[in-house]
């Protein structure tokens, strides 16, 4: 049978990692929009070579494993004397990766707004600055919302590869609690459920947000 | 940058990208033919408990993250009396997973049918069954395979993570030669060249297939016509 008294005993522990969890994706979230946002504009509006920078910026994001860029942020940045903790290390890498994903999303919701869009806003004397940041990409953003949801809900997920750095999220103070306790069946259930109740959450409101902007 | 050094690990960084391979390409094949028929009935069983329990399947695979998968399959599987090594613990997750976003491919490629495929499937007087076996899952695998191309990128990335339970794939090969020789920059290039060869390769090999199968379907289109 589970025990459901240790369940509750380690409850508070478990929940303090959630929080520490739902921190980190909310901070990669606001910055891979940022990061995003600006290197959508430089793919769209950038030289050959700034255009030339953002594709191969966006192939190396989704062609290499998370993992292996937060090996890379957790590695180089002292390197160039930049020294984070771990908690920042983890934000960065996945603000990098998260943003490679968000350009394309940007992208794809840009291309579908039309020609006319951005034909109008030329013919009103906008520079093409103006007519990205101020007509494009709010119409776009609108479109983005789903896709970026379901973004967000593969941040939350991600984010439990940071306690390879040991970030005391939930994974990593739950693999704790394994082996302090030497209890597996009744920390992974706890586990799962908490993140399919935030995970869950989102996916229901993303899906929500679809058919709300569809109608 | 230690060029030499990168060519000197290779030949310790190569069969870490020969297990990466095999661990993304088997569990694609299992989880593809554990995932894609559950798919396929779950797109004919819109009620009773065969849905239930697909959806409850995968809602806590697409609700979790892989490595909570893996810890799963690492700690559970010796439970129950299974001793296996950890490349099969590693492919027991790694299916896991993986056949659950599978199911939710097919049942997609599946709903994208159109309905008079089946009313002229009956039309000419074949069963619900030879139906489907015959008009509809043929027009529907190929309309599977970008989402399956897009998986298998997922699941060569995915396999990183293996590296957490001792399995010597690329990423914890590379990681074994940093903590040796603490040639992280070299190692890192080394690695996400790698990653990023087999992912293009798997992407260029999904979008000749597209246009592969495309190219036939809009031929037997105009056949019909």
């Amino acid at each position: 049978m589970l025990d459901f008294e240790f369940m509750l005993r380690i409850a508070p522990d478990m929940l303090a990692a959630l929080w520490m969890t739902v921190r980190i994706s909310l901070l990669v979230v606001l910055l891979s929009i940022f990061l995003g946002a600006v290197l959508t504009a430089l793919r769209m509006l950038g030289g050959r070579l700034a255009r030339g920078a953002v594709v191969a910026f966006v192939e190396f994001t989704r062609g290499v494993p998370p993992l292996v860029h937060i090996s890379i942020v957790y590695f180089l940045l002292p390197e160039i004397g930049v020294v984070l903790t771990e908690f920042w290390t983890g934000v960065v890498a996945l603000s990098l990766v998260g943003a490679g994903y968000t350009v394309e999303i940007f992208r794809g919701s840009i291309e579908t707004l039309g020609r006319g869009q951005s034909d109008a806003a030329r013919a009103l004397g906008l520079s093409s600055l103006h007519t990205f940041f101020l007509i494009l990409l709010p119409q776009a953003a609108r479109r983005s919302l789903p896709p970026l949801t379901n973004e967000l809900a593969n941040v939350i997920k991600a984010s439990s590869l940071l306690s390879v750095i040991s970030v005391n999220e939930l994974t990593k103070v739950a693999n704790d609690l394994i082996f302090v306790h030497f209890v597996v069946i009744e920390v992974l259930i706890q586990l799962t459920l908490l993140y399919m109740i935030v995970v869950g959450t989102l996916m229901a409101f993303s899906r929500w947000l679809e058919a709300r902007l569809q109608s | 940058m230690d060029f030499g050094f990168i060519i000197e690990a290779m030949p310790r960084l190569l069969p870490g990208l020969w297990l990466t391979v095999q661990l993304s390409l088997v569990g694609l094949a299992i989880a593809a033919l554990i995932g894609l028929p559950l798919g396929v009935i779950r797109s004919e069983r819109d009620r009773g408990i065969f849905a239930i329990v697909i959806d409850t399947y995968v809602f806590v695979v697409r609700g979790t993250p892989i490595l909570v998968q893996v810890y799963a399959a690492f700690f559970l599987l010796p439970m129950t009396g299974l001793r296996l090594d950890p490349f099969w613990i590693g492919i027991v997750a790694l299916v896991f997973n993986s056949a659950g976003y599978q199911v939710e491919i097919a049942r997609a490629a599946m709903r994208s049918i159109p309905r008079d495929q089946w009313e002229g499937a009956a039309a000419l007087g074949l069963k619900r069954w030879r139906a489907l076996q015959l008009v509809i899952v043929p027009q529907a695998l190929p309309r599977m395979l970008p989402a399956l191309a897009n998986e298998a990128s997922n699941l060569v990335k995915a396999s990183s993570v293996l590296s957490v339970i001792a399995v010597f794939e690329l990423h914890k090969s590379a990681n074994a030669i940093i903590s040796q020789s603490f040639k992280f920059l070299e190692m890192l290039a080394a690695q996400a060249v790698l990653y990023v060869a087999f992912v293009l390769a798997l992407t260029q090999l999904a979008v000749w297939l597209e246009r592969r199968s495309t190219g036939r379907i809009s031929h037997d289109a105009q056949s019909v016509r």
